[in-house]
Order: C-alpha cells, then structure tokens, then sequence
C-alpha cells in the first residue's frame, strides 16, 4: 500500500493512536474505543499488520494486537504520533 | 494548633495492605512454608505445589503469605528464575473463579478483555503466558472460603488438577489457599478435597504478649520516638487480645489513637487515644469489606447509613433505602440502578455482614424487606464511605 492510500484512513490513524496509548488490546476493545464496528475494525488491523505495523497474539478465540516495536514503520509512526501530539 | 506537629513517623506502615519485613512470632510457620516452596528455587520446572493456611482473623495469614511470596520472588530472581508470587483476594472478586482468573492474567496483559471465554479457557490462557514467558507462578487465593462458596468442587478441581494433564510440560502454577477454617472446605468432594489437604499451616491466636511484640515492631516503624509510650500499648494489646487475639485490630486501633493524638495537639498517645479510639472502631466489620464494594454498592449503602443517621429507627424499608439511593446517585451525578440490581446489592451486603435483612409480613400489600445495620454505629459507616466514594470520586 502507498503512503497516501496508508494515512488516508481516519480508523487507522485512530487504532494506530489507542494502540501507542494502552500498549494492547483485543479487536472488541478497539471497536469500542473507535466507535466503529467489528468488521470494520478488523478489516483495518488486517491492513495494518500486513504493512508490519501491528502484529497479534492468539489466545484461544482471542487476539491482542499490539504495534510491531520492530518494524521501522512502527517506529517512524510513534515518532510522528509523538511530534504531532505534544 | 500547629498544622504541622505530628506524632507519626509513617502511618503507612500501620496500613491494612503493609507487610512489615519482619513478622514478630510468625518465623517458624515463615520457614516451613520457605520448605514447602524450596523445590522452586531448585527446580520449578518438576512440580508444583498446595499449601493452605487457616486461622482466625487478625492471625497474620495474609502477611505471612505475602512476607513469604516477596521473599521467595527476591530469592528466585538471584538464581535466574522468573517467578511471581500473585496475590488474589477471591472475596473482592465475590469468590469467582473466573474473576479471579482475569484478575491474574491481567496482570499479564492488563488489557485483557473480560469477556468471550470460560475460566477454564482462562486458565489454559494463563498457563499459555506463563509457558510464552519461562514464568512461574505461587498463586496466593486469599479467602479461599468464598471460591468454595460460590464454585465449589469444579473450581478447585480445575485449579489443581489442570497442570496433571499438561504431559511432559513444565509446571507452572503453586497454590497458596488462605481461609479461615477447614470447615469451609467441608461442602467439596472427596477428590478436590484431597488435592488440597496435603500441607496445612494453622496459625493459633496471639497471646497478649505475642501482640505486645507485633505493636512494639509497629510503633517503632509507625511513629516518632517516645510518643507511644508501654501503658498505650499494653492497653492496645489487650483490646486486641480480648478481639481474639486479632494483630490487625490492635494495629488499626493503634492509628486511630494516633489520629486521636494529633487532632487533639498531645506530643503522646495517651491511653485515653486509645480508648476514644475503640469506641470509634468496628472491628467486627472490615474496613477492606467496604473499600471492595463496587460503587452502586457503595451509593446504595451509603443512602442506608444516612437514613439510619437522619431517622432514629432500627430498621429501614427497601423502598424508603431505594430514596435514599436516589438521593446520593443524585449527590455523586450518577443514574441510579434499578430495582432488581439493587435486590442483588443488598444480598451482597448481607452476606458480608454489614447490613442484616428480614422479611416482614407487615402490611396489607404483601411482604416487604426490612434493612438493618446491627453491628455498626450509621455515623460512622456514613463517614467512612463518603470518605471513599470522595477519593473515588477524585
């Protein structure tokens, strides 16, 4: 995905925000907190962990995502997030 | 008077959750329990092991479980093993296992969702972590009596038996049950008694000496030098004693004369603190009982203490405790609950014992449910919780 299509979502800036805010979290847990549904929620995680921003942990049924520390990408996000966000 | 003179040190070290590093006469009952766990310094991995410990309030169970767990956490650290002692309060959780559960994998991954899953699938969970992480868990179940309660057998059975059937695993998960007599685990079957009952701790009551000891430990850490002087704490100890040898009254006892000191502008803790001190207290009642309601508990009891403060009755009505309610959500800005839930609250403060229920057969429109609060004085209860749901509030 380019760049431009990337930060054109305002649910994936959202989810990128939660994430970098409460560390981790399951798909529902983000749902809420964006306000948006299920499906919705998880179309974007998907669009996130393909680009190596997110990845997930499976518990059982459950997943918890969480930003992939490892990933330039990841870090160069939190990086703006933080500029931006003073 | 001087805003600032103070005859503490560090009240916080008279604190209901404070583990002193040492614990006056509780050292053989600290080694044994060291015996027990010895295997996790060595090789945690083989086993896993059960430990109850009984005996009456103010006995020093929980600070002997908790002395133990920092200990043996400092101890493992040294030699390379991640080890966690938790502590779980299950009454606080009201005696849920799945609560209880959440409450330790949340320590995990605080965000866990609360919802979606078993505790079954809850503890095949943790063990998950636990196995992601090379960790080790003692898993202190405090008040063990109310997971009896309200699980029974099942609950206890999947505690212990689980791990059994991970083949060729490592083992993770120590049991540490805290209650106060055997009699609780009566009701269990034979089999999920059986798992537990193989390594006891009783704790006997403290004699009036043995409190003596544990004040003294306290004073020196709580307050300044030369305020408390002996007769205080030999008036402290003896209120204790008289309590069932309960350390933990003596201890709440002692900061509440402290505070009586300081209001009062004395350079002491004269016995006469101590003395306004007990007839302010209520034992019978713990005041841990009131900080784990959950907040409509706390609102709706709160309504009970202020009609009980504002009307010179024994006994309320649940409709006329239901106003009261409304008032104080109004006070604190919250929507009050329905009807049904407040049936459900008021159960709860039954079974812990603040408040007690009849039902009358007054009245031409049925049977009506009358409230009481037998054991504690309203203005008191009334105090205390509003000083909570403030600091909540805040």
């Amino acid at each position: 995905m380019n760049i431009e299509d990337f930060f054109s979502s305002k649910v994936r800036m959202k989810i990128l925000k939660i994430l970098s805010e409460v560390g981790e979290l399951n798909i529902s847990g983000i749902a809420r907190r964006l306000g948006v549904n299920y499906g919705t929620t998880n179309k974007h995680l998907k669009i996130l962990e393909n680009e190596g921003i997110v990845q997930h942990k499976r518990f059982g049924r459950i997943r918890i995502y969480r930003l992939n520390e490892y990933s330039p990408k990841t870090k160069a996000i939190q990086n703006l997030l933080e500029v931006w966000e003073r | 008077m001087s805003p600032y003179r103070s005859v503490f040190k560090d009240e916080t070290k008279l604190d209901i959750n404070y583990v002193p590093y040492r614990l006056p006469h509780r050292d053989r009952e600290l080694r044994l329990l060291m015996e027990f766990f010895s295997f996790l310094l060595r090789t945690p991995e083989k086993m896993t092991q059960r430990v109850m410990i009984t005996g009456d309030v103010g006995t020093g169970k929980t600070a002997l479980s908790q002395r133990f767990g920092a200990d043996i956490t400092r101890e493992a650290k040294k030699r390379g093993t991640n080890l966690r002692y938790i502590h779980v309060n299950c009454r606080e959780y009201r005696g849920s296992l799945f609560l209880s559960l959440h409450h330790v994998v949340s320590i995990f991954h605080p965000n866990f969702p609360r919802r979606g899953y078993s505790a079954e699938e809850l503890l095949g969970i943790l063990l998950q972590i636990l196995d992601e992480q090379k960790a080790y868990v003692v898993l202190t179940l405090d008040e063990f009596e109310s997971l009896v309660e309200r699980e029974g057998s099942d609950a206890v059975y999947k505690l212990t038996r689980l791990q059994e059937i991970r083949l060729n695993k490592p083992q993770r998960i120590s049991l540490i049950c805290i209650l106060r007599s055997l009699k609780a685990i009566e009701q269990l079957d034979a089999s999920a008694r059986s798992t537990l009952q193989s390594n006891i701790i009783h704790l006997d009551r403290y004699s009036k000496q043995q409190l003596t000891d544990i004040l003294n430990n306290r004073v020196s850490l709580a307050f300044k030098p030369l305020t408390v002087p002996e007769d205080t704490v030999s008036l402290t100890a003896e209120l204790a004693f008289s309590e069932n040898g309960n350390a933990r009254f003596g201890i709440e006892l002692l900061w509440r004369a402290g505070k009586y000191a300081d209001a009062e502008d004395l350079d002491t803790v004269t016995p006469e603190c101590v003395r306004k001190a007990v007839s302010s207290i209520y034992a019978v009642i713990r005041k841990s009982d009131v900080v784990s309601l959950r907040l409509h508990e706390k609102l709706f009891l709160l309504g009970i203490a202020r009609f009980f403060k504002q009307n010179e009755t024994a006994y309320v009505s649940l409709a006329e405790a239901e106003q009261a309610y409304a008032v104080v959500c109004e006070e604190f800005d919250v929507q009050p609950h329905s009807h049904t839930q407040l049936w459900k609250y008021l159960r709860t403060l039954s079974t812990l014992g603040i408040v007690k229920t009849e039902v009358s057969a007054a009245g031409l429109r049925g049977r009506s449910t009358c409230i009481s609060l037998p054991r504690i004085p309203a203005y008191e209860l009334e105090k205390e919780l509003s000083n909570l749901l403030q600091k909540e509030r805040s």
